[in-house]
């Protein structure tokens, strides 16, 4: 059996737990004044990179490595943004900790900004997140009338600015350089890169995009030390991870645990199994851009980046989302079909019309009108769009389309009306169900 | 320098070169939508995907990379003839694809690039999407939503080049749209541009839409007559009627811009009332017989002064100026226009040559006009009235009559700048090459061939062609006055 290891979600059942009171009786800002005190700002990056710590927003780069590249000597200012954009479906995880320890993601940005010497902060959340924007805004309140943003923090010379800014919601604005454009104020479409962000980033300036929980695992980092965290889960992946599970599962939830537990394991325990005693039939592990794994690969696959990525899957998000036998497949990825549809910005050619022709493919296997050639032509779309585009929109929408194609082709197949299936079998029009 | 391969060829290119532009210098030319010399690179078409050391699971754009030092480029491999294929694809199975009614068919990339590259049928068996057809961006410019490919070329040209945001991308994925803003219709002065530079026939001008097919038309590469800047255009031309002017590149002129203004003045170059022949005295004579009139009413030139048009090329300024010099004529004026200039491209002076008449030795009118006996005016020009008062006889030469005309003793026909061939200098001292995009029919010979013949039998004899005469202006000029244009 795996067992929880509350470090990032401790304190989301204390009473009134984003309040700076009750987060500072709980040792919050220790961390912060202390590093802030005693620490050299390379001391801090070196800790956060020998901590191992990978990103917790999808692309798994490792923050401390991202710090290391904003240019030491510049006359710009530099900027911390941290990613509360969550918009992955099957993803959950940044919200609880911007609707329950806010001030936890606030230390964390405290810290990181010391480290690589930027001096302004902005925390970007989704407009959705009302909840999440009313504790955070307070929180920024309390930080700067507690001294822990503004000028010359606990005495030692700091200036950091901290501002809230709220997006309209689309899965895009994730992207990090879309972010950057949203912040700016102009239509957020994903930027060629190179320039990267950590040299030419909002308004021209060096800028760190980071995830929420990212952020929230970095005073944790330096008040427990980078050995610690290495400790923790898996040696080349290591620390908590908060996982969203999702779909047909008795507990869905989020659940914080040390990476390298067995898929298997977290389905079957704290989960409490398969709904309604069902078989499983997918889980798609890493928020909606990954990979769909079937029943025997989940039997077999750790929770952690060289365990998932031996089955050509990803972590990503953490968003795990469970399918039990009544799934219909192509339904399945009709649905987030229609949703990479709907949030591609229009910006390059093969994500903005591939991904609708896709769907409307999808669809007519959904209204009967499948047709054998179809799932070839499914494959190839995907290639033209997979790496053919300015961000990973397209990518994340060809990798659950093509494993799901390659992995339940015979589901497509059983909706081709009255033609044979290349089992030789005659297919109906209607979904078999069964796995 | 920067060494690199391409498609195997070795080439050296300056440090800050795209693989795009080092391709294309070297004779492989990469396909591209979004990207515009004088827009700027966006990278958003992904058309110009290039193979860059071998990794074909993310190609490059080869718009924005800029070549590196051992780079190996591969622009025909079969992953980029791949990724070609499907972007064409991915434009198509959602464009009309109502070419025989479209004004962009004949000079449209959508379509050459669709030939050469494209997947030749389409796998598309959904419904197309729909979009509006017909949306008034101004009183100048229609846009259709369906043949846009939203490279947003439009958008940038306003953005990077105007410094405005007229228009804009609206909606998300495959909704987006080109939109208006909220100020309303476009005012901008120079927006017709954006139709040369749509690659599709999103944009369409009111003027010129569902006028003519472009392979009917002949153009010609010629200088804009509307002022002095010089811009370097295309004429088109259907059956003798001018049809449209359209920019033609020159990065040191005019980019790829042309004002609006310019644009549609070439209607004023169709004419209908045209003099067709020599008339001496309000009777229609031989050429001969007027030219010899002429010369005859000039006399020893005593008191005769040339007022000329600087719409007139430096060639037909030079035989102007030397049968004048020849005839005792020594009072050399040329006349003046102008209208509103502009910080970008328009020119105070509404002329295209006052610079090459001013170096060839023609001056602005003085304000003490000395008292004349004759005038002769070479082209349309207005006439400042104190000029006309004291004097015997008046020569008049001019593609039209025009107001002078009924007073004129002899009145000899002449091209407009359309039917010009020759040199116009700007007014930065550029010369560039006129040429004919229009014929003006029997009885108008060239402007310059007549002065030619006026001037006598060595004029003659040294200038049989406009390239004679054209080396003569070199020489009176100064060699520093070189023709540019190509």
């Amino acid at each position: 059996m795996i067992q929880e290891n509350k470090v990032l979600s401790a304190r989301f059942g204390t009473p009134d737990s984003c309040s700076i009171e009750t987060y500072r009786r709980d040792g919050g800002y220790q961390t912060y004044v202390e590093t802030l005190r005693s620490r050299q700002p390379d001391d801090i990056i070196d800790e956060v990179k020998r901590s191992g710590l990978r990103g917790r927003g999808g692309a798994g780069v490792s923050p401390g490595m991202t710090w290391s590249f904003v240019p030491k000597q510049t006359d710009k200012p530099k900027y911390l943004c941290v990613n509360g954009d969550e918009s992955e479906p099957g993803t959950f995880k940044d919200r609880q900790i911007l609707e329950f320890d806010p001030h936890a993601l606030l230390e964390g940005v405290g810290i990181s900004c010391f480290a690589f010497g930027a001096s302004t902060c902005y925390v970007y959340l989704r407009c959705e997140f009302a909840e999440g924007i009313r504790a955070v805004q307070k929180a920024i309140k309390e930080a700067y009338e507690a001294g822990f943003f503004g000028k010359d923090i606990a005495g030692t010379g700091f200036d950091l600015d901290c501002y809230l800014h709220i997006g309209a919601g689309a899965y895009i604005c994730g992207e990090e350089t879309s972010l950057l454009n949203s912040i700016e104020g102009v239509r957020p479409y994903p930027r060629n890169k190179p320039p990267f962000p950590a040299v030419e980033g909002l308004w021209g300036c060096p800028t760190v995009i980071n995830n929420v929980e990212t952020i929230t695992n970095i005073p944790h980092i330096l008040k427990n030390g980078a050995e610690w965290h290495a400790k923790l889960g898996h040696a080349d992946d290591p620390g908590v991870r908060l996982w969203c599970v999702s779909g047909h599962v008795n507990k869905p939830g989020v659940y914080e645990f040390e990476t390298g537990f067995k898929l298997q394991d977290l389905i079957d325990g704290p989960c409490g199994g398969m709904r309604d005693g069902r078989k499983l039939k997918a889980v798609i592990p890493g928020g909606s851009s990954s990979k769909v794994l079937l029943p025997d690969e989940v039997a077999r696959v750790t929770m952690d980046t060289p365990g998932i990525r031996a089955l050509g899957s990803s972590l990503g998000s953490a968003g795990i989302m469970v399918f039990d036998d009544r799934t219909c497949m192509v339904d399945a990825i009709l649905n987030l079909m229609k949703f990479y549809a709907h949030e591609s910005c229009g910006q390059c050619t093969p994500c903005r019309e591939g991904t609708p022709w896709v769907v409307k493919i999808l669809q007519r296997f959904v209204d009967g009108r499948g047709r054998p050639q179809d799932m070839e032509l499914l494959l190839d779309i995907a290639a033209n769009m997979e790496g053919r585009t300015v961000c990973a929109l397209a990518d994340g929408a060809c990798w659950p389309l093509t494993s799901i194609v390659q992995k339940f082709r015979h589901e497509f197949e059983a909706m081709i009306p009255s033609a044979k299936t290349s089992s030789g079998r005659t297919a109906t029009a209607a979904p078999t169900g069964a796995a | 320098m920067i060494t690199l391969t391409i498609n195997g060829k070795t080439v050296e290119v300056e440090d800050g070169t795209t693989i795009l532009q080092a391709a294309e210098a070297h004779g492989m030319k990469v396909p591209y939508y979004c990207y515009h010399p004088d827009i700027g690179i966006d990278g958003n078409c992904r058309m110009c995907l290039v193979e860059v050391n071998g990794n074909t699971d993310k190609l490059t754009i080869s718009c924005k990379q800029a070549c590196g030092e051992g780079m190996d480029v591969q622009t025909e491999s079969p992953a980029v003839k791949k990724a070609r294929k499907g972007v064409l694809e991915f434009y198509l199975i959602n464009h009309p694809l109502d070419c025989t009614i479209c004004d962009e068919a004949g000079q449209c990339p959508l379509q050459d690039y669709a030939y050469k590259h494209g997947p030749g049928d389409s796998r598309f068996v959904e419904e197309k999407r729909k979009g509006p057809k017909k949306v008034e961006f101004s009183d100048k410019v229609i846009f259709d939503s369906e043949r846009c490919i939203l490279c947003t070329r439009c958008t940038r040209y306003f953005e990077n080049v105007r410094d405005s945001r007229p228009i804009g991308v609206s909606d998300m994925g495959g909704k987006c749209t080109i939109t208006l803003g909220p100020n309303g219709p476009i005012e901008d002065p120079y927006q017709l541009n954006i139709i040369d530079i749509c690659p599709v026939g999103a944009l369409t001008s009111l003027d010129a839409r569902f006028n003519q097919r472009v392979w009917f038309m002949d153009f010609a590469k010629t200088i804009c007559p509307g002022c002095s800047k010089g811009c370097n255009i295309e004429a088109a031309a259907y059956q003798g009627q001018l049809k449209r002017f359209e920019p033609r590149r020159n990065p040191d002129v005019n980019k790829s811009w042309m004002c609006d203004d310019g644009r549609l003045s070439y209607d004023r170059y169709n004419l209908t009332d045209r003099v067709r022949s020599a008339h001496v005295a309000g009777e229609p004579a031989e050429l001969g017989v007027a030219l010899d009139k002429v010369n005859e009413l000039v006399g020893d030139g005593a008191g005769v002064a040339v007022l000329a048009s600087t719409k007139n090329t430096c060639e037909d300024l030079l035989a102007l100026r030397t049968w004048a010099q020849a005839h005792g004529v020594t009072q050399l004026w040329h006349g003046a226009e102008t209208w509103a200039g502009d910080d970008f491209l328009k020119q105070p002076d509404a002329t295209p040559n006052t610079a090459g008449a001013q170096g060839l030795g023609f001056e602005p009118v003085p304000d003490d006009v000395p008292a004349l006996r004759g005038l002769v005016v070479a082209g349309d020009v207005p006439v400042p009235p104190a000029l006309l008062g004291t004097i015997d006889f008046l020569v008049h030469q001019a593609p039209t009559a025009g107001e002078l005309g009924p007073a004129a003793m002899v009145l000899l026909p002449g091209r407009t700048p359309l039917e010009k061939r020759g040199t116009f200098v700007n007014h930065e001292g550029r010369r560039q090459q006129v040429r004919p995009a229009v014929d003006p029919g029997p009885g108008v010979p060239e402007d310059w061939t007549l002065w030619r013949d006026l001037a006598g039998e060595t004029a003659r004899a040294d200038w049989p062609s406009v390239r004679h005469v054209i080396g003569a202006v070199d020489r009176a000029l100064g060699a520093d006055k070189v023709a540019s244009a190509s």
